[in-house]
């Protein structure tokens, strides 16, 4: 594995009938990591993921998983025979029964763990004998993980895993992914738009908005490089110009001016004390925060 | 495990097909008998034109058992059925979203698009020519029930003429699939195409020589006792090429 990293592309873009989807996407996923993808709805997470395992083609940039380009035919095979993938819509035959389809599946794939396979079968409590098409949401994302988990795949990339669920099966859902990863030495790229969940499972982060790696990194770590400093002036707030790097967003409202740092708040305060605020005060922020501002400053 | 699925995706369309060309073929058998009670009415029959043609060649032909198979069944219903079959068996497949299932599932399979497509094309065409040898070979184990003979080479002529043309059809509704992502565009044009073929055939006969229903009939061998070589040869070439465009167009799609 490359660098040590299990997935990376460089200023990856891809452009549908003349819309761009992904504008120059740079990112690194540690190998052994949980990383969440998160992003709005069409912010090019789906795209991304279909470059990785082969089902589109970029347009220009690289990407890798494994080391290996996704873009070649037989790297990309090898690629996809390591990697247990659930889309979104939870694509698999309707017509096969859920135990043809565990048989099918099981073909393809040399390190098939059967042990995981009547695992997942019980603790899912699914159906054998059922139609895939007969099957509850719940039921269908439980089978495509049993499915993704038994491969013995290096790599589990889950595409909006919990689209579509209630909040129990939800949580099953999660809890499924947790306690399987904790037991393989595997990594996990998962895209959500689901801030709560990423912030459940994940130990590394990437932001994506308009196709491009907005925020990127370890959870903790960018817990602690992101930071509010509230400043409270005794007028109407000033519009300050911060040089100092990693100020993501400021924010005037009357007397207060809130300044969202990316790179901890020493610097930031340093160029503030001149500004004379009658208070100052540093505050750390969720990763629900990160992401909307991150958000909000792309708009 | 890609042959079990794409066997899954084809059975229905092929089992029905197969059932339907040997009905066809046991009907055509049977009611020889009663063919041979209508000839010296049809003789009598007085018309002219292409219709007269075509009441008095029909006579002419039935009054042998081989002609009365190729007149009515080879050159008739069973290129018909040969096409439309060979057309619904090329259209849809693994990664076509026509057959209700997502491609994204077997996309996300570690197999090539081109082993995928390779396996589709080898399922279809096993399919197609399981269709066109098993109705021509109940010829020759059915007609003593009647009193007549069929020829074994004869039938498996007349089967590999069929198949190879039927194939040119099949593959460019395979071709189409690789094209559009729903069944109907793929199954209506190359049936439009099939029937702008016979069209053109049946229009212009006397420059129809190298027809692909022609082909498909055997009816050179049928008169000349040769087989159509530029024919099959043709047909076999335009099978691979629209094959071959086939596997370049599904790996340039994005999906």
């Amino acid at each position: 594995m490359a660098d040590g990293f299990v997935i990376e592309t460089a200023d990856l873009r891809k452009t549908y009938d003349g819309v761009e989807a992904l504008r120059g996407l740079t990112l690194q996923v540690p190998a052994g990591s949980i990383c969440g993808f998160l992003g709005r709805n069409g912010a090019g997470k789906t795209t991304t993921i279909k470059i990785l395992l082969g089902m589109a083609r970029p347009t220009s940039g690289r990407a890798r998983v494994f080391g290996l380009p996704a873009d070649r035919p037989e790297p990309s095979v090898e690629i996809r025979r390591r990697t247990g993938f659930v889309s979104e819509d939870k694509d698999l035959y309707d017509g096969m029964t859920v135990d043809e389809m565990i048989r099918y599946t099981r073909g393809f794939y040399p390190r098939w763990r059967v042990d995981l396979e009547q695992r997942y079968l019980r603790a899912f409590d699914l159906p054998a004998a059922r139609k895939v098409k007969a099957l509850s949401r719940g039921m269908r994302t439980k089978l495509a993980l049993l499915l993704a988990f038994s491969r013995g795949a290096d790599l589990l990339i889950l595409d909006e895993p919990t689209s579509g669920l209630d909040p129990v099966v939800t949580e099953e859902v999660l809890q499924a992914i947790v306690s399987h990863v904790a037991r393989a030495e595997m990594s996990v790229f998962f895209s959500s738009h689901q801030i709560g969940e990423v912030d459940q499972i994940a130990d590394h982060v990437a932001i994506v908005e308009r196709g491009q790696v907005a925020v990127a990194g370890g959870l903790d770590d960018l817990r602690e490089r992101y930071c509010r400093i509230q400043l409270v002036f005794d007028r109407e707030a000033p519009e300050p110009v911060l040089r100092t790097p990693g100020v993501v967003r400021i924010r005037r409202d009357g007397r207060v001016l809130s300044v969202l740092s990316g790179a901890g708040a020493a610097g930031i305060l340093d160029e503030v004390r001149p500004l004379g605020p009658l208070s100052t005060e540093v505050v750390p922020v969720t990763l629900k925060e990160i992401f909307l501002e991150t958000v909000k400053a792309e708009d | 495990m890609i042959w079990y699925k794409s066997w899954l995706d084809t059975r229905s369309r092929f089992l029905v097909g197969l059932v339907l060309l040997v009905l066809s073929a046991l009907g055509t058998v049977f009611y020889y008998p009663q063919v041979l009670k209508l000839i010296p009415m049809a003789n009598s029959i007085e018309a002219s034109g292409e219709l007269g043609r075509r009441i008095r060649e029909g006579a002419q032909l039935s009054s042998s058992f081989r002609g009365y198979v190729w007149a009515q069944w080879m050159r008739q219903a069973m290129t018909n059925l040969a096409t439309l079959f060979a057309v619904l068996l090329g259209a849809g497949g693994l990664f076509s979203r026509a057959s209700g299932d997502s491609a994204l599932y077997a996309l996300s399979m570690p197999a090539s698009r081109d082993r995928v497509l390779g396996v589709r094309a080898v399922t279809g065409l096993a399919e197609l020519a399981a269709m066109a040898v098993i109705p021509v070979i109940l010829l020759p184990l059915l007609s003593p029930g009647v009193g007549e003979h069929y020829s074994v080479v004869d039938a498996l002529v007349h089967g590999a003429c069929l198949f190879v043309a039927a194939a040119t059809f099949f593959s460019l509704a395979l071709l189409l699939s690789t094209v559009f992502t729903d069944l109907w565009r793929p199954l209506l044009i190359a049936c439009g195409v099939a029937i702008a073929m016979s069209l053109y055939e049946a229009v212009l006969r006397g420059q129809s020589r190298y027809g692909i229903f022609r082909v498909m009939s055997g009816e050179d061998y049928f008169r000349t006792g040769h087989l159509p070589w530029l024919g099959l040869f043709a047909s076999a070439i335009a099978s691979a090429a629209m094959l071959y465009t086939a596997t370049r167009t599904l790996a340039r799609q994005d999906f």
